[in-house]
């Protein structure tokens, strides 16, 4: 994999360790300390994808990804701290791709930026095969180790959703208004029981879910399960 | 003695003169009466009975009036020549000297033993006030409230109709009202104002017991302030250097791990085996993970302190927060044996944070029971579903049941964390109106009793 990463943070150690361990995975790493700063070169040369910190002097993070929205369609994740769900889903909402919360493990975080420049793939293969589920889009049909299960319509728009954005993290706001409609984006309080159903179906036990993990607070994320 | 008519309203004196004219009008009737069986010279020393009742009731000014006009109609009555206040006989002359004097002497001694009887009262009533007054200051945590009380009482003892104390108060007298000092001793307490002037001598005396009172009962509430401030600062102080404590232990030995480990990767003296190099580098993740662990403690900690840890209410199943708890404790929660009951019912409460409450409480049992699995169990009782995650530790005495939940309690084995994690649990819990209890359990080991109520 490789790509060119603007590295947007005020804290010149995580800058450096993070430049290093990048650089090592492949990709090409350009750093700024401010979100201004980071603007600036991201005009520049735009990036493919930015690993952003949220608190930073000046210009908050969630401000700069919301102008960095505005003009370019670079994967984003942010950097955030331990308990500030609201500050996570205010760069969500404006356009973050993922989150990592520090202090992170470099295999996350090179796990969600894959996933995040990932680029929604077009719905050309007809079934798509992610662990021990196969999900038949055309027929509409899901089968767990070859046997079928019965799903209804909604879980079955809800699996779809969470099928084609595997491993990318999916806010309440937009499942709500992908399978729902625009109407129910803000109707959350029905999402986790929803959920809570397609688990009791497609998860070998439903109390461990290894496809579909919950990012309390925020969303959800479909992932292949580590064998 | 004091001669003059006390300050009492026109109906006291209309009473008095009706009293004093009825009395001097039945003895004289008395004396018509008797007339006939016994000389009327002698009979003038029953005057006296008019003279002592009015003397006693109504003081030595009626007394004094009545013995005069008791003389005058003794004399217009009965000593001839009748129906004139001419004498023609000497001796009746020294007789009604002699019925006058005594008259006096007798309204006056009356006079004084019911004046000495007033004052004998108007002090026990002072006293019995100010022991009442007393006895509200010393129960009352606040002399401010006790005031209106007590200006009632005042206003009774001076014999006004109204009193107002007023504390550290400079406020000059409005009209109509007049001011009296509290001082005790040369300090000045405040003012006391009332609506008239109540009699000297017993608004100095009122006013001097009850300012001693009120400054003994403001001193006693300052120092009662002083102890509880002293308190709270002594108890922060003590949680302070609880927290330094545990927390210089908690930061210290993940540190000296890590320390260690990154040494051992470093040396060159040293020959590491693929497996020596892997278990080093395991060995620096799990105390960088146990470090991120005590600081969200800290931090959760004090936001629920702090009472800014306002939960989001969803609607979730009970299976799902057990779901992201296991997922957040990672391999560890292997151990868990999982046992849900089918029929949960929703709960609507904020997710993270009895997801939270959860990994305490799965973390706090895998702690306490290192090498036994430990138990999560459900069940639905009548609107409330019911986690129970059972260890098979040492089990908690009968005083640490409670105590376990008290920020940087140890419980059962000393120095295994910070004693903060159960804390936060039964404050996330509360937060979300559900309950968190601790229970021994009968085979030994404790278990932890999560009741979430469910929506209906």
């Amino acid at each position: 994999m490789s790509g060119r990463i603007l590295v947007v943070d005020d804290e010149p150690r995580i800058l450096h360790a993070l430049e290093t361990t990048l650089r090592g995975a492949g990709y090409e790493i350009e750093t700024a300390a401010t979100g201004e700063d980071a603007l600036t070169k991201a005009k520049l040369r735009p990036p493919d994808g930015m690993i952003l910190d949220l608190v930073l002097p000046g210009m908050s993070g969630v401000e700069v990804c919301r102008e960095l929205r505005g003009w370019s369609d670079a994967a984003v994740v942010v950097l955030s701290v331990v308990g500030d769900e609201a500050e996570k889903v205010a760069a969500l909402d404006a356009g973050a791709d993922d989150y990592v919360t520090k202090p992170f493990g470099m295999e996350e975080l090179l796990a969600r930026l894959r996933a995040a420049l990932r680029r929604a793939q077009p719905e050309t293969e007809p079934v798509l095969r992610i662990g021990d589920l196969e999900i038949d889009l055309a027929q509409q049909a899901v089968r767990r180790n070859g046997s079928l299960l019965q799903l209804t319509p909604h879980e079955f728009r809800l699996l779809k959703l969470f099928a084609l954005n595997e491993g990318k993290l999916l806010t309440q706001r937009k499942i709500l208004s992908e399978v729902w409609g625009a109407a129910y984006q803000t109707e959350s309080h029905y999402l986790h029981v929803y959920v809570s159903q397609l688990r009791r179906k497609i998860e070998p036990d439903p109390a461990r879910p290894r496809y579909l993990l919950t990012e309390t607070g925020v969303g959800y994320r479909f992932v292949a399960p580590k064998s | 003695m004091d001669m003059a008519l006390p300050k009492r309203g026109v109906a006291h004196h209309l009473a008095a003169l009706l009293t004093s004219a009825v009395a001097v009008a039945l003895v004289t009737a008395l004396v018509f009466g008797l007339d006939a069986f016994a000389p009327a010279l002698s009979l003038g020393v029953l005057y006296v009975f008019a003279v002592l009742p009015v003397a006693v009731l109504f003081g030595l000014a009626y007394g004094l009036l009545v013995s005069v006009a008791s003389m005058l109609a003794f004399n217009w009555f009965f000593l001839p020549p009748t129906h004139t206040f001419r004498l023609t006989d000497g001796e009746n002359w020294i007789a009604l000297a002699v019925y006058l004097v005594t008259a006096l002497v007798v309204s006056a001694l009356a006079a004084r033993s019911r004046a000495r009887e007033a004052e004998a009262e108007r002090r026990a009533l002072e006293a019995s006030l100010l022991a009442r007054v007393a006895q509200e200051l010393l129960q009352s945590e606040h002399v401010q409230d006790e005031l209106r009380e007590i200006s009632v009482r005042v206003a009774e003892a001076l014999g006004v109709a109204r009193a107002r104390i007023e504390l550290d108060s400079v406020r000059r007298p409005d009209p109509g009202e007049s001011a009296l000092e509290l001082r005790a001793g040369d300090r000045s307490v405040g003012r006391m104002f009332v609506d008239s002037e109540p009699d000297p001598e017993i608004g100095e005396r009122v006013a001097t017991s009850l300012a001693s009172l009120l400054a003994v009962a403001l001193d006693r509430e300052r120092l009662a302030r002083r102890a509880v401030e002293a308190e709270a600062l002594r108890r922060s102080d003590a949680i302070k250097t609880a927290i330094l404590r545990a927390v210089s232990h908690d930061l210290r030995s993940p540190l000296t791990a890590i320390r260690t480990a990154t040494d051992g990767l470093e040396s060159v003296e040293l020959e590491l085996s693929e497996a020596d190099r892997a278990e080093l580098l395991a060995t620096i993740d799990a105390e960088t993970r146990r470090l991120d662990r005590l600081v969200a403690n800290l931090l959760d900690l004090s936001r629920l302190e702090l009472g800014v840890a306002e939960p989001k209410p969803e609607l979730w199943t009970v299976e799902s927060i057990v779901g992201q708890a296991l997922n957040e404790l990672g391999p560890r929660a292997e151990r868990v044996r999982v046992a849900l009951a089918p029929d949960l019912e929703p709960i609507e409460v904020d997710g993270a944070q009895i997801e939270h409450v959860l990994v305490n409480l799965i973390d706090n049992a895998l702690k306490f029971s290192p090498d036994a699995p430990i138990e999560l169990i459900s069940e639905q009782l009548d609107g409330v579903a019911v986690v129970r995650v059972v260890d098979h530790g040492p089990g908690l005495s009968e005083g640490e049941l409670t105590r376990i939940f008290e920020p940087f309690e140890q419980g059962r084995v000393p120095s295994r964390g910070s004693g903060l994690g159960l804390a936060i649990a039964k404050g996330f819990a509360q937060a979300n109106g559900a309950q968190l209890e601790a229970e021994s359990s009968p085979n030994g080991g404790a278990s932890f009793v999560l009741s979430l109520p469910s929506k209906s």
